[in-house]
């Protein structure tokens, strides 16, 4: 399966290049940009790992697009994500959020049914990589 | 980009010139810069070679990459930051840096207090100085060979890959006092090596310091009295002998404080009527007034008191 | 302050009280040196006197009939701090271009109103007056609600910034479709669709706004087989998805019972229809903030008072009254679908639903600046002969934070409803790489979709098929103001 998580997934994956102008898309709103990966993409794993913290105060695609590539190195199987925060007072929240990393297999999610009264169902899903420890699941 | 010229098309280096709007900046430096005729001629060397560096990879000329990093030395107030500011507004309109601003920093910024502190802080401080120029002052502070353990030298080591590997990216000046920056290269070769373009700025003449107070006042709306003017050239002639003489920003300094006693003056007499003209002055006792006039003799005139 | 007693014949305040007709000009319903206080509601009218009736006597009338007045005077008035309750007209102005009608701005003082209910407000604008004689015609065009009241109201039960949160999706509108055929389908038939839809790639698929509980499918049957399509389309893209079922029904009872089931099949979201009217709504957006769940509002009937321009309520007073009552999902027009929506207006609508603060934009038929007050937004949607040829379009009128609803152009697609969601989202992502990468969208938009098509055959069907399909008629509920053509332009 494919991930379709983040702004950009039906499209085939972003180019360095792609990317970086997303980023400035980014800086020039001043938003801050931060990088996140996991190795858990349930949807509602809202908190991936951080790569630092959010940057700040740049002007330049250029120092994120270095976290990025460190993160791809240093996580060569993961998911991997940019985010955009917006201060702005009614805002205060994501504005972009992209992944630029997957693992090369993606296993993907089962489909968990319990079954109860009537016809009623309690659905749960889980990816069927974390059924390894964390660290070897891709 | 600019597409690859034939080698019978006419390169035009004026038309370049003009294209990239830097004669502005130039015409700001030297209308908002007194005096620093050897760092402004050395200004436009630098454009000239990166114009015609441009022109050179239109024709499909072999051009080296450029090394653009730059040590800045003199003594404080001479304009070294202001240089900087400049340059990297250049570096912009001619497509060298791709955004223009420049981040200032000092060790501080730079260097952390423990270890695996200091690696970071540079790093976030290269990524904000990216598209742009990285000032740092008294740059020969992240060396301190006295300490083993100082984490100054990772942060030299970080900012060497940098500026050796990224050159796209970000242009470094490096700027401090001239013998302190001579040291400093002289121990960190590999520092040295990196840095294109020396460029050395003088001390100001006394005659160019009165028209940089010229130049402030005027930008304040205040004017000098013709006596008070004399004090001025005297204060100046006393105070580059003295200790911790920082150039511009002394004249600056000396013109705040003449201000607040010319403040202090006007309330002192608050019964009497004032003209426009009253609070755009300041007169002689404000100046004279200085403890620079207590603290050294009148230069050519030894041994003289002041009344 | 006056005082009562004493009466004498030249007494101005026993003269008004005279038992008796009196114009209600006279009886202080018009007051042109009147500066609205900042806690005053603010109501601008559109009114159309018969003939012979004077402007501000009619604009008098219509505060007296939305207030205190009766046809005639009455001495208990006497008994209260009436000058106080009076809404005041204080300013009438003529419609520019438009003969026999006024713009009449009148002001309600706070204390009129019950704190936090839609529906005593809307008794006392729109209770009584819209039937009165001495008009021909009229219509609500405008309100401002002081921060005083807005703070009454809880607004959206989640809000847009909330909604993108919990559904983690950012950075583009939403993108969803109305199962169709909307009447006849099985329950599994009907769950098929939903599956298709949003594994293809939408992110939400809805029930149409008269889908509630028929002989053909009841609702628990539907609940169920659509929550299974959601479930099974999420595991399938990791992502989070959502069908809005449609609760409304007879009674609030009906209504908390639909709404609590499909909490507990784990939907996201549930939907009411406008119908259901403002007490209703307002209890679902209670409902909704108390169990974490999205609140869509289709407004089904509004066409019967907001359309025309002379008479009803103009949609943007509705889509004010449903920021207060808290829903967090309202249709508010496409501009380039086949339902009515001059640009300029719809825009206003938009701005109404989504900014923090609106200021007075005549262009877009905002007559006054309203602060929200820190209210959420609502999250406005887009639907009616809506295509992905249309994205940069829709891209650039509508902005991100909006749910394009491709019904037909996702059902009705060539290769099949999954390839026709596929065709909608590679639309919509593409076009926001290409608007954030600085292209022109607006110029550029159809060669932005062709590049896109290169590499998804479903797109390059859909522009195939409906590329040239537009709906051109002119708009009947237009800005009365436009801006001044410049000599460049």
């Amino acid at each position: 399966m494919r991930l379709t998580q983040g702004t950009f997934s039906f499209l085939p994956d972003l180019t360095d290049a792609q990317i970086s102008s997303q980023i400035e898309y980014c800086l020039q709103r001043g938003w801050a940009v931060s990088v996140e990966h996991t190795e858990d993409p349930h949807p509602r794993n809202t908190y991936w790992e951080m790569y630092g913290n959010p940057m700040f105060d740049l002007k330049d695609a250029a120092g994120i697009m270095r976290e990025v590539d460190e993160c791809r190195r240093t996580f060569p199987n993961r998911y991997i994500k940019v985010n955009a925060f917006d201060s702005t007072r009614g805002i205060e929240s994501l504005r972009l959020s992209f992944i630029v990393a997957r693992p090369q297999e993606e296993p993907g999610f089962e489909l968990l049914r319990e079954e109860g009264p009537g016809r009623e169902v309690r659905y749960s899903m889980r990816s069927y990589a974390t059924r390894r420890p964390e660290g070897h699941r891709y | 980009m600019n597409s690859v010229l034939k080698h019978t098309d006419a390169f035009n280096l004026e038309a370049a010139f003009r294209d990239s709007h830097v004669a502005d900046v130039l015409e700001q430096l030297e209308s908002e810069l007194v005096g620093l005729a050897p760092v402004k001629t050395r200004i436009r060397d630098i454009c000239a070679l990166l114009l015609v560096d441009t022109l050179r990879k239109q024709a499909g000329l072999s051009t080296e990459a450029l090394s653009l990093h730059m040590s800045f030395t003199g003594n404080p107030g001479t304009g070294k930051t202001t240089v900087a500011l400049r340059m990297a507004e250049i570096l912009h309109r001619l497509g060298y840096v791709r955004k223009g601003h420049m981040v200032a920093v000092t060790r501080d910024d730079l260097v952390g207090q423990y270890i695996g502190h200091t690696a970071p802080k540079t790093r976030e401080v290269l990524k904000r100085a990216m598209g742009g120029v990285l000032f740092i002052d008294e740059a020969y502070y992240l060396y301190r060979p006295e300490n083993e353990r100082d984490y100054g030298q990772e942060a030299i080591e970080i900012l060497l890959q940098e500026m050796e590997n990224h050159r796209d990216d970000l242009v470094v000046i490096l700027a401090g006092y001239e013998d302190r920056m001579d040291r400093f290269f002289r121990s960190n070769p590999g520092m040295s090596s990196r840095i294109a373009h020396h460029i050395a700025f003088p001390d100001y003449t006394a005659a160019e310091l009165l028209a940089i107070a010229d130049l402030m006042l005027d930008q304040m709306q205040y004017s000098l009295s013709a006596e008070a003017r004399t004090a001025l050239e005297e204060y100046i002639e006393r105070r580059q002998t003295m200790p911790h003489f920082a150039n511009a920003r002394s004249i600056r300094n000396a013109l705040d404080r003449a201000r607040l006693r010319q403040a202090s003056r006007l309330f002192n007499r608050r019964d009497a009527s004032l003209a426009r003209n009253d609070l755009m002055t300041i007169e002689a006792a404000d100046i004279r007034a200085s403890r620079v006039f207590a603290e050294t003799p009148p230069p050519g005139r030894q041994g003289e008191l002041q009344p | 302050m006056k005082r009562i007693g004493n009466r004498t014949a030249s007494d101005p305040a026993a003269e008004r009280y005279r038992a008796g007709v009196l114009k209600y000009a006279q009886m202080g319903y018009w007051d042109s040196g009147y500066r609205p206080k900042d806690t005053d509601v603010l109501a601008m009218f559109r009114i159309t006197p018969q003939e012979g009736v004077d402007a501000n006597e009619a604009a008098a009338a219509v505060a007296g009939e939305s207030s205190t007045a009766t046809w005639t005077v009455v001495w208990t008035d006497r008994l209260t701090a009436c000058d106080r309750y009076r809404a005041k007209a204080y300013k009438v102005e003529p419609v520019p271009g438009a003969p026999g009608q006024y713009f009449a701005y009148i002001a309600y003082d706070l204390d009129l109103f019950e704190p936090g209910s839609v529906a005593n407000l809307t008794a006392s604008i729109i209770g009584n007056v819209f039937g009165f004689k001495p008009l021909k015609a009229l219509r609500l065009e405008d309100m401002r609600f002081p921060v005083a009241y807005v703070k009454t109201f809880a607004g959206p039960a989640t809000g847009i910034i909330v909604e993108r949160e919990r559904l983690d999706k950012f950075g583009r509108p939403l993108l969803g479709a109305t199962v169709k055929p909307k009447l006849g389908l099985s329950g599994k038939n009907y769950g098929r669709v939903v599956y298709e839809a949003l594994q293809g790639g939408l992110d939400f698929t809805k029930d149409d706004e008269n889908i509630n509980s028929q002989p053909f499918m009841h609702w628990r049957d539907r609940f169920l087989n659509c929550m299974e399509a959601v479930n099974r389309a999420q595991a399938v893209s990791g992502e989070v998805k959502g069908h809005y079922l449609n609760v409304t029904a007879a009674t609030m009872e009906d209504m908390y019972e639909r709404a609590a089931f499909a909490r507990d099949l784990g939907s996201v979201i549930v939907m009411i229809d406008l119908v259901i009217g403002y007490t209703a709504i307002q209890s679902m957006a209670r409902w909704a903030r108390k169990n974490d769940m999205i609140l869509h509002l289709h407004r089904a009937g509004h066409g019967t008072y907001t359309r025309q321009k002379n008479h009803g309520v103009s949609f943007r007073v509705i889509a004010k009254w449903m920021r207060l009552a808290g829903v967090d999902h309202l249709h508010a027009g496409t501009i380039v679908g086949k339902l009515e929506g001059d640009p300029n207006t719809v825009q206003g609508f938009y701005n109404v639903l989504r900014e923090p603060h609106n200021p007075v934009d005549l262009q877009r038929g905002i007559f006054f600046e309203q602060d929200w007050a820190g209210l959420g937004g609502i999250m406005p949607v887009a639907s009616g002969g809506i295509h992905a040829g249309q994205m940069h379009q829709l891209l650039t009128y509508l902005g991100d934070d909006t749910v394009l609803q491709f019904g037909g152009g996702t059902i009705g697609h060539p290769m099949g409803i999954s390839a026709g969601a596929t065709a909608n989202r590679v639309a919509l992502e593409a076009m926001v790489l290409a608007r954030n990468e600085g292209r022109d969208i607006w110029r550029e938009g159809p060669a932005i979709l062709s590049e896109a098509a290169r590499h998804c055959t479903p797109l390059r069907a859909a522009l195939d098929t409906w590329g040239e399909v537009t709906f051109d008629y002119a708009s009947t509920d237009t800005p009365d103001f436009v801006p001044t053509p410049t000599a460049a332009a």
